[in-house]
């Protein structure tokens, strides 16, 4: 009986989604709608008990800050340096592995290892390196003596904003270059072999023939490196505590010290509001970009 | 074909650029967990320790300190200032064991479930159920921290390992569920269709057909959710409360913001807790090389 097996196979199917379902309806539907309720009312924790509705208020508040912009800046320049650099590392890494020759097998074990370590170990490790007083990138640069004493790279806005990058980059570019090196091998050897008839060098080669093929991937890479900048978080608490001033301040630390430095829920649960607004827009963009993508 | 030599010459360059780069940190925070922190600050540092010594993982694995760290007040430089945070290092590490083991064996079944439907099977909903799960995997986890952390309280759950766990899943069951969809596509159903029509019911043809067929898909998974239970940090920081539940990044970060830690302690508790992710990945590197480049190649 036809009828019979489509609601068995339905009640199979929901049966299946079900506990995936519950578990994201509960942290993700629900929070989003107490952050609303929220960021609607009063809600300071020095003053508890007294939560009078507010309407916009807090997100007038929180957009008035002109923290929240600079702190946007600042994460808008890490995010656009950190996609570059991922994507230009990554294909010229990638590009190397893909050669034929005993290095490339090693590396190929060696570049999963930046990719296992926990974002908040990276951050320690880079940070002790780049320490004013132990680092051994100081002690490096000592002892070919480029330097006479030993920089303090966190209390410079430049530098410190260089070693969260630096750090990302040593996280992030594995993953980017493994992908990439999956695309890389199913390119069929033909077209190579097509674009050396037609006359065309290394470099049309890459052009014509690598880089299309990359070009999908390379796309959902750029996603996932912009959320990636969005969202940095652990690196700036362990390395450089968004200073010196706020030149390290990304949004994700900016919302974390503004809800926990001055403990005003509301005016924290509007500014994560407008902070998954951002993120989910800026998703949408790429979606938009994507679907107009011609995709294999 | 033979490679050039320039090429060849060259090829090798790069690679030894390239290894520097990716496991020369990892050897120095090695390097530096047998220094104590007097040998630490020397200048220019030692690229070799001169007095090598294992005091420091003796100090942290037994917690009973070894006499280099009896307290001395003439040697500030010397590793006294022993960082409770350090020495916390593998009450932390079993901690961590605990909720990514779980989450990892819980999301694994749930993903599994979840993505064999939605490859195979033809239902209302489909479509919205699936676009719901990866779109809530948009959401940045700071946007979601007060209405986490009230929940977790309002459950009664806060610093207990099932909060992490829940949280945990939640934010890696979007990204599994995504990879198992993609991979049971890639699978023909032929032979579990042969297994339903000898009379096996949809699960039964699951766990018994399917299962097996797609465990390299199934590790990599695995692998997957229990290095992210590992490495998540903002959440770990903000429900847990005592080393009830503390994970080794919140200890950790502790002793990185420290200025008074013990580098060579530290250094140490960094090392010991870098291993198991490293390992894990180590071992689990041709299903996870594999299972990533099924999912994103052709």
């Amino acid at each position: 009986m036809a009828g019979g097996a489509a609601r068995r196979r339905h009640i199979y199917a929901y049966l299946s989604i079900l506990p995936a379902i519950v578990i994201i309806v509960l942290f993700t539907v629900y929070p989003i709608l107490y952050n609303v309720d929220l960021a609607l009312h009063k809600n300071v924790l020095t003053a508890p008990g007294s939560h009078p509705f507010t309407g916009l208020k807090n997100f007038a508040d929180v957009l008035k800050n002109p923290g929240l912009v600079r702190s946007f800046r600042t994460t808008a320049e890490f995010t656009a340096v950190i996609v570059v650099g991922n994507v230009i590392l990554g294909i010229l890494i990638a590009l190397l592995l893909n050669e034929k020759f005993f290095g490339a097998r090693v590396l190929q074990v060696l570049i999963l290892i930046p990719w296992a370590i926990p974002v908040v170990m990276a951050g320690i490790i880079w940070r002790w390196m780049f320490a004013g007083n132990i680092g051994v990138i100081n002690g490096f640069l000592y002892s070919l003596g480029l330097i006479d004493k030993y920089y303090s790279f966190f209390g410079n806005p430049a530098t410190a904003k260089l070693t969260l990058i630096v750090a990302r980059l040593w996280k992030d570019v594995p993953l980017t270059a493994i992908l990439l090196l999956a695309t890389l091998q199913v390119i069929p050897h033909e077209l190579y072999d097509a674009a050396k008839i037609d006359g065309g060098g290394a470099w049309a080669a890459f052009r014509y023939v690598t880089f299309p093929f990359l070009k999908p991937t390379l796309t959902v890479l750029l996603i996932l490196e912009t959320l990636t900048g969005f969202v940095t978080f652990d690196l700036v608490f362990v390395m450089t505590g968004g200073g010196p001033a706020d030149a390290t301040t990304l949004l994700a630390w900016y919302t974390y010290t503004e809800i926990f430095t001055h403990l005003n829920l509301g005016r924290g649960a509007a500014l994560a509001f407008i902070i998954a607004l951002l993120t989910l827009v800026m998703a949408m963009f790429y979606f938009w970009a994507l679907r107009s993508e011609e995709l294999y | 074909m033979r490679m050039s030599t320039g090429k060849r010459v060259f090829l090798y360059a790069m690679s030894v650029i390239l290894a520097i780069w990716l496991i020369g940190p990892i050897l120095w925070i090695v390097d530096a967990s047998f220094q104590l922190d007097n040998e630490l600050f020397s200048i220019p540092p030692h690229w070799i320790p001169q007095k090598p010594t294992l005091d420091n993982y003796k100090y942290i694995i037994t917690r009973v300190p070894p006499p280099a760290y009896a307290y001395d007040p003439g040697q500030i430089q010397m590793g006294h200032k022993a960082s409770g945070e350090a020495l916390a290092a593998i009450p932390a590490l079993k901690n961590s064991f605990i909720v990514s083991t779980v989450t990892m064996a819980l999301n694994v079944v749930i993903s599994v479930l979840a993505a064999y439907a939605f490859s195979r099977l033809r239902f209302t909903g489909r479509n919205v159920s699936f676009s719901f799960i990866m779109l809530s995997r948009l959401i940045p986890a700071i946007a979601v921290a007060i209405p986490f952390f009230a929940i977790i309280q309002a459950l009664r759950l806060l610093d207990t390992y099932l909060a992490l766990i829940l949280v945990y899943l939640a934010f890696t069951l979007p990204f599994t569920i995504w990879f198992m969809t993609k991979y049971f596509d890639f699978m023909p159903p032929d032979l579990e269709d042969a297994a339903m029509v000898d009379g096996c019911t949809r699960f039964q043809a699951l766990t018994k057909v399917v299962v097996p067929i797609v465990a390299p898909g199934i590790a990599a998974t695995g692998a997957f959710a229990f290095l992210n239970a590992y490495s998540e940090f903002l959440f770990a920081v903000l429900l847990t409360k005592t080393m009830a539940s503390k994970t080794v990044p919140v200890v950790l970060s502790a002793a990185a913001i420290n200025f008074d830690v013990s580098y060579a302690l530290a250094s140490t508790a960094v090392v010991l807790a870098i291993i198991p992710p490293i390992a894990f990945a180590l071992i689990f590197r041709n299903y996870i090389t594999s299972g990533l480049s099924m999912a994103f190649g052709k």
